[in-house]
């Protein structure tokens, strides 16, 4: 044994330490609280410190409360109608992913997440060319649709695309865990397939299902980037704003006019307040509701469920994968094709791409140093009510429109002396506070399906806590862990609402393309969303195959 | 390998007490069962001793050393789950490597561990072989295996044959037992079936709303139970309740409708109320002469070498017996039979204020 094994084995028994364990969750927990949680709410303080503000330069003004109301309906509106859609057309699409052996099943599975590989300011630019009346100044391709001329019908097909992966993946990754065994002996019973999976499996995925819901409904909710260059796209979209949008441009004047303070404060205390009911909503509706299961419908389930319905529920679904998803995703490389270039200079965006990068990275080692020790203890002590309250916790800044949560969280920082307001360094702690829950969330549900007698059988062989985790548990929810960094890496990179509302000024790669498409630069920002999503791909297959390679001892 | 004593433990789930001042004691090298019903606390009396519950008080000792607070990694007990919790991405050799690996031990002895262990399991052939890919029965090979290349010196083992088919369950009963004895290992065996407790036990515990009930030798418990629930949980027993009329040499007990029964002698007073319990065994019927109860047969279940008779008495309900297959043929259903036993196999409980169906009661 080596000194350095020696020094190693000291560690080891260091952190196994009862005391150190404790204080490490504390820590955990603490750290969730003050970093996460409380700046994420904090401007809910200001309905009592700022009311006067709200009240002369908000309430008192008809005009600006009807856009405000205005925005945040159309805001809630888009987000329910995409969810509803994403589970219509993702349902299938996961059952075909998990339950079907076909060639070709690797390349699909492939191409559902490549929308997150793309940042959503891309993929606004990319949908609205194909989707949207786009200006004749733009020259969009001959091709491009150019059909779409409401701007709420543009944002919710918008949305379909970068919600949609989210919806297939969380469904895909509970029935993964459904044993089929289920649904055969319901099947031998004398159910029809379809009765069969209507009434036993679907069930048995709520928790997945909450998951997809609240994944596509705040993703939704949130997005201001790819909104907002799809609005600046579009030929006419007059006046149109969701909540989010409204906060980047009025963050953006705030710089020079202070007295829109209030009326973001008024914002995002709606947007927050709503989706926290809503969240609450959601949770009792869809685990405490018993759905009429019981009913069945013998003859027309049993036709539904063979011959030409279910092929030409997959050729649909492959369809509908192919024509609103990856089609509008990608249409940004046949734009940039067919238009004549421009020359520009990319200094500005190869900067602003080196500093989302470096803020996505750092972003993601902090989700997963304190994010998956926090899911272990949330998973492990399901019986204590702190944990419990901590699983709900960490919803809420999943389900926070991520511009108020950034609002929120600037003015946090900022009211305090603590920690000097340095941009970057609040860009990374907004970034952290609605990144963290999807490693949480994604470790938390894969722990869940674990039998806690792994780690309980590897303790009585001798394995300290932490060599349990490295050995017999990290192996097993590994791709979880990679899912969860995955999604943490992407929404970084691609986020704009946040970043625009803790710091006005920094650019951002997403930031920047939204400055190139209001200054009518559409070439740069098709090549630069181009080379965004390049970049943003190759770091997530590099992820995969470093995550696959690095199987070494503890 | 260490003694191991539990003094007052106390483990509460809610309402329910999982082990309600349990004190147990094991020499060390003992093979014991811990016998009960589901939910009498078999299991969390294990996860005490391993370390991976907390009990509410009470303390554990290995050898006299108070282990209470120790971490399940100190104490060198392993506990082999129902399921068996084969890690599933690691092969045979290194599931059972686990352990070495854990403790840094030196590649010599890792090696030669290794092919000691595959070879006393008899999975030297299957060492590359992933969990998923083994039967049953090697699986929980596998799983022991790994136990003892740990170097456990305590072995937990929860319901470890449950999940294998009857006949491999029984031809390994001998192999666990004689494979724990000949390694000295201490061994706690958790099981709900008595015949399995029987066999393979140096000694039973019988365990029941988490308190031990009686330890034994599985003789000592099978034949001389110490309460209306030990008789009935192991080798069901029938009962007999009413008052002691008689006390001499033995012991005679009339009910409400005044029969009269015979049984051993017991430590009981004349006018006590009490239970008299014969195993289905020594319940005798006959046709030939009178026995205490008359009856009529109400039917017959034929198992292999034996057939159990069962008969109806008026007010007192079903008496069971288990006779020689040979003679299945004396009886059939309506038959009227009479039942007898040997007074001194017969077994006389204090009932005192509670009554017999809350001490049969198995929740």
């Amino acid at each position: 044994m080596g000194p350095s094994m020696k020094r190693t084995e000291r560690l080891v028994n260091f952190v196994s330490g009862r005391k150190f364990r404790k204080s490490w969750y504390a820590f955990i927990i603490a750290f969730f609280l003050i970093f996460v949680i409380l700046p994420t709410v904090y401007v809910l303080t200001y309905t009592y410190t700022q009311w006067n503000a709200i009240q002369s330069n908000v309430l008192d003004n008809k005009e600006t409360v009807d856009m405000i109301l205005g925005a945040i309906a159309a805001s809630f509106e888009i987000a329910a109608i995409v969810t509803i859609i994403d589970f219509v057309v993702g349902l299938p699409m996961a059952w075909m992913l998990v339950r079907k052996k076909f060639r070709g099943k690797n390349l699909l599975d492939t191409l559902i997440d490549m929308p997150l590989a793309v940042p959503t300011a891309a993929l606004g630019f990319s949908s609205a060319i194909f989707w949207a009346a786009t200006p004749s100044a733009m020259n969009a391709p001959p091709f491009a649709l150019g059909a779409i001329t409401s701007p709420m019908l543009l944002i919710i097909l918008l949305h379909i695309v970068f919600s949609y992966p989210y919806m297939v993946r969380s469904l895909a990754a509970i029935l993964e865990q459904i044993d089929e065994t289920y649904e055969i002996a319901g099947q031998t019973l004398g159910a029809s397939k379809l009765t069969a999976v209507r009434t036993i499996t679907l069930p048995l995925f709520r928790a997945g299902l909450v998951t997809g819901i609240i994944l596509c409904f705040s993703r939704s909710l949130s997005e201001t980037g790819g909104t907002m260059i799809a609005l600046s796209t579009m030929a006419n979209s007059a006046g149109f704003n969701t909540g989010p949008t409204l906060i980047g441009t009025w963050k953006k004047l705030s710089g020079s006019n202070p007295e829109l303070i209030p009326q973001l404060a008024f914002v995002s205390i709606l947007l927050i307040i709503i989706a926290l009911v809503l969240l609450v909503i959601l949770k009792l509706v869809v685990m405490k509701v018993r759905l009429p299961m019981g009913k069945i419908w013998p003859t027309p389930e049993k036709i539904l469920s063979r011959g030409l319905v279910p092929k030409m529920k997959d050729g649909f679904t492959v369809l509908f994968l192919a024509f609103f998803i990856l089609i509008p995703s990608f249409f940004i490389f046949s734009f940039v094709a067919t238009s004549s270039a421009a020359v520009g200079d990319w200094g500005p965006f190869l900067n602003s791409l080196g500093y989302s990068f470096a803020i996505a990275a750092i972003v993601t080692v902090i989700d997963l140093a304190l994010g998956i020790p926090l899911a272990l203890y949330i998973s492990r002590n399901p019986s204590k009510k702190i944990s419990h309250s901590l699983d709900i916790l960490v919803n809420v800044p999943l389900i926070v429109p991520t511009a108020a949560l950034g609002f929120s969280l600037g003015q946090f920082w900022t009211d305090q002396s603590l920690i000097p307001s340095v941009p970057t360094l609040l860009i990374i702690l907004a970034h952290v506070a609605f990144t963290y829950p999807l490693v949480v969330r994604n470790v938390t549900g894969a722990m869940e399906e674990i039998d806690p007698s792994y780690e309980e059988t590897a303790r009585t062989l001798g394995a300290k806590p932490i060599q349990g985790f490295r050995r017999v548990l990290y192996p097993m929810i590994k791709s979880s862990i990679l899912a969860g960094s995955i999604m943490a890496f992407t929404r970084s990179l691609g986020e704009t609402g946040a970043t625009q509302a803790v710091v006005s000024d920094v650019v951002t790669a997403p930031v920047y393309i939204v400055q190139l498409v209001n200054t009518n630069q559409y070439y740069l920002a098709g090549l630069a969303c181009i080379i965004l999503i390049i970049v943003s791909y190759a770091a997530m297959l590099l992820l995969r195959y470093l995550t696959r390679r690095k199987q070494g001892a503890l | 390998m260490p003694e191991i004593r539990l003094e007052g433990i106390r483990k509460r789930y809610g309402s329910i007490k999982a082990a309600d001042d349990l004190e147990l004691s094991v020499k060390d090298g003992e093979y014991i069962c811990l016998l009960g019903p589901t939910g009498a606390g078999k299991t969390t009396a294990l996860r005490i001793i391993a370390g991976l519950t907390e009990p509410d008080s009470g303390k554990v000792f290995f050898d006299d050393h108070d282990v209470t607070d120790m971490e399940p990694e100190d104490r060198k007990a392993v506990l082999l789950s129902q399921s068996y919790s084969l890690f599933p991405h690691m092969t045979v050799a290194e599931n059972v490597l686990f352990g070495p690996n854990i403790r840094n031990w030196s590649e010599e002895a890792r090696i030669k561990t290794l092919a000691n262990m595959l070879d006393l399991v008899r999975l030297t052939r299957r060492s590359d072989a992933y969990p998923k890919e083994l039967s049953g029965g090697m699986q929980q090979r596998t799983a022991l295996a790994r136990a003892l290349a740990s170097g456990a010196e305590v072995l937990l083992l929860d319901e470890p044959l449950r999940a294998l088919d009857a006949r491999l369950r029984i031809s390994l009963r001998y192999e666990l037992r004689s494979l724990a004895k000949s390694l000295g290992i201490t061994t706690i065996h958790v099981t709900h079936d008595q015949d399995e407790a029987l066999v393979m036990a140096d000694r039973i515990a019988v365990i029941r709303n988490g308190k031990i009930q009686q330890i034994g030798t599985p003789i000592e418990v099978f034949e001389r139970p110490i309460s209306p629930f030990v008789a009935n949980f192991l080798g069901q027993s029938n009962f007999f309740q009413g008052s002691v009329t008689y006390v001499n040499g033995r012991t005679e007990v009339r009910d409400e409708q005044g029969r009269t029964v015979a049984a051993g002698t017991a430590n009981v007073e004349v006018g006590e109320r009490v239970a008299v319990g014969i195993k289905v065994g020594n319940t005798e019927i006959t046709k030939e002469h009178d026995g205490y109860l008359q009856g009529i047969v109400e039917r017959t279940l034929f198992e292999g070498r034996d057939v159990f008779v069962d008969v109806m008495v008026a007010g007192l309900g079903r008496f069971s017996s288990r006779i020689p297959a040979g003679r299945s043929g004396e009886f059939s259903v309506g038959d009227k039979v009479s039942i007898d036993w040997s007074p001194e196999k017969a077994t006389v409980f204090r009932l005192k204020d509670r009554s017999l169906d809350d001490e049969l009661r198995v929740e």
